[in-house]
């Protein structure tokens, strides 16, 4: 592994041309008109985006495309650039080149309409859970608690609405972030290895947990993960961000919900964990 | 019947561990009692304990004390008070502001380099020996402790919180509000009580050298006529006031960051442990 990414590194320093897997059209799609626009999901695209931090590039170029309510993982080696491109998109930082637009307009003026969920749950610890959940609510507006307390219900945790952060588990402290930002109804929920720091089993209640939610609220949802098996159960198309562009765009057509027994589930993550790990960059170098 | 003594002895040893800190300060007062009843300790240097609680006694009957009492709090909490909430506001301003940090942090850091002390002579040139002397030490005095902490507080504020907030639509007051000031206040209120302590020193060390009121003067005066037991029951003033400060700022810590793992007893490892 540690060869691996050392390579990596080396064939990115060296100047290699990166490695076109994929042509770029296949992340493109149709760009829905303004009329045909559903009232949740939101639909993005990206043209040309480019981020590099001082010398080093971490994304070139990416042209995607997601659809209205659709779900997309992102997955990658660690330090690809999968967590910078849900950070750009997000707003977190400004790209250096390049759009993205949101429902085909600037994102920028989407900001309300977008929600993220960090790694770590990131409540702050001085306020209760209701109040962490009623976090940038327009607080003249009277039904503030009423619309907390229902996202918190609706992440089960209505019977800790008056805990402080601090006594709760961290499986707990990512549910009712998720709360937080489901609380806003946003159109498109951005989620960056939320669920990277739990242990296996909360990992598998708060996937259920995501995709009831996603399916009853129908956002786009994009999630970045290190877990090819999570994309698969989870995703409506498995993104592979690798030599600082798309490099795979893989479609998964599975009945919800997913299990890992289940016929072509297998087959899915088996064909994207090889494209990951037997990189023609790789080879290439040795 | 087994569980009924292990909870009779837990509850003796429980008992032991309220007295057994006791036992010292009273064997002490025992010996000084004695020494002084015997005639080896001569009053000139230290009055016999009884004495000190009978002249703590007069005085309280008298309400002399008590207007002393009453011009040294004063004095004490005004000066807290202008020291103190200028000391917040710059350190909120220079913690907050890059351009005000670098216009001012270096003068500061060098003025806190003097100690208040120091200025007595100058003080006393300045302001004579009136109030606003005393004033201008104490507040002097309070202001660094809780301009340091309130700076440090602010710049260690969880960068991803404040992330988090500003992803969530949050900014200018209500960001400064709901995240940066509740993530400094663990460190404010370090500082907070860090100058309580300093406020009383240099309240003692002013009223010593001049006033005409205070507990200092009634200590300084009662020096003149020789009555070490009122000059005790100064000093024990003093610790009282002290610890009631603390007291306070231990209360206010406890309210106010009653969210901190610390301060709650289910997190305290020894609550664990059982």
């Amino acid at each position: 592994m540690m060869s691996y990414e050392f390579e990596l590194e080396s064939a990115a320093l060296t100047g290699l041309a990166p490695w076109h897997g994929v042509p770029r059209e296949v992340a493109k799609a149709p760009v829905p008109s303004d009329a045909a626009r559903p009232a949740q999901g939101a639909s993005i695209r990206t043209e040309g985006l480019s981020k590099s931090y001082g010398e080093r590039a971490v994304l070139h170029d990416v042209n995607l495309q997601i659809a209205p309510g659709e779900f997309v993982a992102i997955v990658g080696r660690s330090g690809c650039g999968k967590s910078t491109l849900l950070r750009l998109i997000a707003g977190l930082e400004p790209a250096d080149k390049g759009v993205i637009r949101f429902d085909g307009g600037a994102r920028a003026t989407h900001s309300d309409e977008i929600r993220l969920m960090f790694q770590d749950a990131r409540l702050l610890p001085w306020k209760r859970v209701l109040d962490n959940v009623a976090l940038g609510l327009d607080p003249r507006r009277g039904d503030v608690r009423e619309r907390a307390r229902d996202a918190l219900a609706q992440v089960g945790l209505a019977d800790r609405a008056n805990d402080w952060p601090a006594v709760l588990s961290g499986g707990q402290r990512q549910r009712v972030a998720l709360a937080r930002a489901l609380v806003h109804a946003p159109r498109l929920l951005l989620l960056d290895e939320p669920l990277g720091a739990l242990d296996a089993l909360t990992r598998i209640e708060m996937q259920r947990l995501i995709e009831s939610l996603w399916q009853r609220h129908r956002f786009t949802a994009l999630l970045v993960t290190h877990d090819v098996a999570e994309a698969v159960a989870l995703a409506d198309r498995v993104l592979l961000i690798e030599s600082h562009q798309v490099a795979l765009d893989e479609r998964v057509n599975l009945a919800r919900p997913r299990s890992h027994g289940q016929s072509g589930f297998a087959q899915h993550e088996q064909r994207i964990l090889e494209r990951v790990l037997n990189q023609p960059d790789i080879r290439r170098v040795a | 019947m087994s569980t009924t003594s292990a909870s009779r002895s837990e509850r003796a040893a429980r008992w032991r561990n309220r007295l057994l800190p006791a036992l010292l300060p009273v064997l002490i007062l025992v010996a000084w009692e004695l020494a002084s009843r015997s005639g080896r300790l001569s009053n000139r240097v230290l009055p016999e304990p009884w004495a000190v609680v009978k002249a703590f006694w007069v005085l309280a009957v008298s309400g002399e004390m008590w207007r002393h009492v009453a011009t040294s709090t004063w004095r004490a909490l005004s000066g807290f008070a202008l020291g103190g909430s200028l000391a917040l506001g710059l350190g909120l301003l220079t913690g907050s502001l890059r351009s005000a940090e670098t216009l001012l942090d270096s003068t500061l850091q060098m003025l806190r380099n003097i100690p208040p002390l120091a200025l007595i002579p100058l003080v006393i040139l300045w302001f004579g020996i009136d109030e606003s002397a005393k004033l201008f030490l104490v507040s002097l005095g309070v202001f660094f402790p809780i301009y340091i902490n309130t700076f440090h507080g602010i710049r260690s504020v969880d960068k991803g919180l404040i992330e988090m907030a500003r992803s969530y639509g949050l900014a200018g007051w209500p960001l400064y509000r709901h995240v940066i000031l509740p993530g400094a206040l663990p460190a404010i209120l370090v500082g907070v009580r860090f100058s309580l302590g300093f406020m009383w020193v240099i309240l003692i060390v002013a009223e010593t050298i001049s006033a005409q009121a205070g507990i200092g003067y009634m200590t300084m005066n009662a020096r003149e006529f020789l009555q070490t037991d009122v000059v005790l029951v100064g000093i024990l003033l003093y610790a009282l006031l002290g610890k009631l400060a603390d007291l306070l700022s231990k209360g206010l810590e406890r309210w106010w960051l009653r969210w901190h793992p610390g301060y709650q007893p289910a997190y305290q490892p020894a609550a664990k442990a059982a």
